[in-house]
């Protein structure tokens, strides 16, 4: 009967990042995701072997541990 | 001629036990006054109670109505802006948004259910292509990522709009009436319509930047097999490419990224049987799914039909076409949250990619064989993800 209407929410913060993947030798660079970032967009070229990357995935981490 | 009357039973025994109880309560107060407040207490429960809740009922509800106006408003503001600033609109289009929020699809009537299906597609086809000329008209910066990215914000602003319309018009029916069980059942649902609701508005973020949403997991895992190959437009914003695995040949459909397109690809799956010819052994569709409470995020489920949601329209346009050509279907989904689905794509989502790659393998050699062709659909909202 009682408030059953939720209280605001507790959400943790979520920080957007970018993975840059190399496609020739499979190197893998997360870095912050950038506005105009998507998925198979080129990235930087690869620390490992000087190929040109390619992002290929966008996501979201909670900033707090998972419990 | 009354002098005489007999006295009854009842009224003897009660005169002869009522002095013997008055002493007994009289010797004992507080047990009377307990007796007192207990039956006072149910006589007020009787006649108040449903008041009572009623109150407690509109309470609720009424800070739930406050927090509804409030997101409706937010995703309004955050439409208007992102058409300013990002769109370039020319002038003031505060009003233009207002008309776009309160404007309706009408559905067509479903008494003669015969052909229904593509009357409800011609219907939501009409509104698509009124908001796209609308959007379109709307902004200077009308590139398609905008143009579509747009839509999705006015889409979100419109839903939040119809959400508080309807909560606050029971809101205030039950409180005319007095309508104890429509508020009651209203307040149940609350809950879950603030949920909702607060999903849609942190959509608006993702939408803003254009990044992948949970549900995009099925272009996302499709976008793997289509880099470098050639793509093709087969239907209104979806493209097509072909590719090989193990003596297979893969036609591979996804909506067009990275714009905040889902596609047609009940249309797409037709032509590509009827129009191009293909006598596919399988259509494998890749999908986001809601997770049950207490399942994973991120979870593979395997399974057989055609794994779309939406109106209704391309499920049947793809069951048809398999059905039709005998086709066997089968599904690949990925477990989400219906906030996590609308939502900036979760890493638990995102990395499950790989594992719906490895398990479209693994279905493809098991349910075909070399040289067979097999039709692969990307399902969902591709924003942020291109091919």
């Amino acid at each position: 009967m009682m408030s059953s209407v939720p209280a605001a929410d507790k959400k943790s913060k979520l920080l957007v990042y970018s993975v840059e993947e190399c496609p020739v030798c499979g190197q893998k660079t997360k870095r912050a995701f950038a506005v105009g970032d998507y998925v198979t967009k080129d990235g930087s070229k690869c620390a490992k072997c000087g190929n040109q990357s390619r992002v290929s995935l966008v996501y979201a981490e909670s900033s707090k541990p998972s419990s | 001629m009354f002098k005489s009357e007999p006295r009854l039973p009842i009224l003897e025994l009660s005169s002869s036990l009522l002095p013997s109880v008055a002493l007994q309560v009289s010797g004992d107060t507080s047990t009377l006054l307990y007796i007192v407040f207990f039956m006072g207490l149910f006589v007020f429960q009787f006649a108040f109670g449903t008041r009572i809740q009623v109150y407690f009922a509109l309470n609720d509800i009424g800070r739930g109505l406050t927090k509804l106006k409030a997101m409706k408003e937010k995703s309004r503001k955050e439409a208007i802006d992102y058409l300013v600033n990002v769109g370039k609109a020319p002038g003031d289009p505060s009003q233009r948004v207002d008309q776009f929020l309160d404007y309706v699809t009408i559905m067509p009537v479903g008494i003669d259910p015969q052909g229904l299906v593509n009357k409800i597609d011609h219907v939501v086809t009409t509104n698509n292509d009124r908001v796209r000329a609308e959007v379109t008209a709307l902004v200077a910066q009308n590139t398609p990522v905008t143009v579509s990215i747009s839509e999705n914000l006015l889409e979100v602003a419109t839903a939040l709009n119809m959400i508080h319309k309807v909560v606050r018009h029971y809101y205030i029916l039950g409180k005319k009436t007095n309508s104890y069980f429509t508020l009651i059942q209203l307040q149940m649902l609350m809950p879950m319509i603030i949920q909702e609701s607060d999903a849609l508005l942190n959509a608006v973020d993702s939408f803003k930047v254009g990044q992948p949403v949970g549900d995009g997991i099925g272009p996302v895992s499709v976008s793997r097999l289509m880099v470098g190959k050639e793509k093709r437009a087969i239907a209104k914003d979806t493209v097509m490419a072909i590719t090989e695995y193990k003596g297979r040949k893969l036609y591979v459909v996804k909506a067009d990224g990275p714009m905040a397109y889902v596609g047609q690809p009940g249309v797409a799956i037709r032509k590509v049987v009827e129009e191009m010819g293909v006598k596919p052994s399988a259509i494998i569709m890749i999908d986001a799914a809601l997770k049950l409470e207490g399942e994973k995020t991120g979870e593979i489920a395997e399974g057989v039909g055609a794994a779309i949601g939406g109106i209704g329209v391309e499920k049947f346009q793809i069951e048809e076409v398999a059905t039709h050509n005998k086709v066997p279907l089968y599904a690949i989904l990925v477990k989400q949250s219906i906030l996590e689905a609308i939502t900036v794509m979760r890493k638990e989502i995102a990395e499950a990619s790989e594992k719906v790659v490895q398990t479209l393998q693994r279905v493809i050699e098991e349910k075909t064989k070399e040289g067979d062709d097999v039709i692969v659909a990307g399902i969902g909202n591709t924003l942020g993800v291109a091919q």
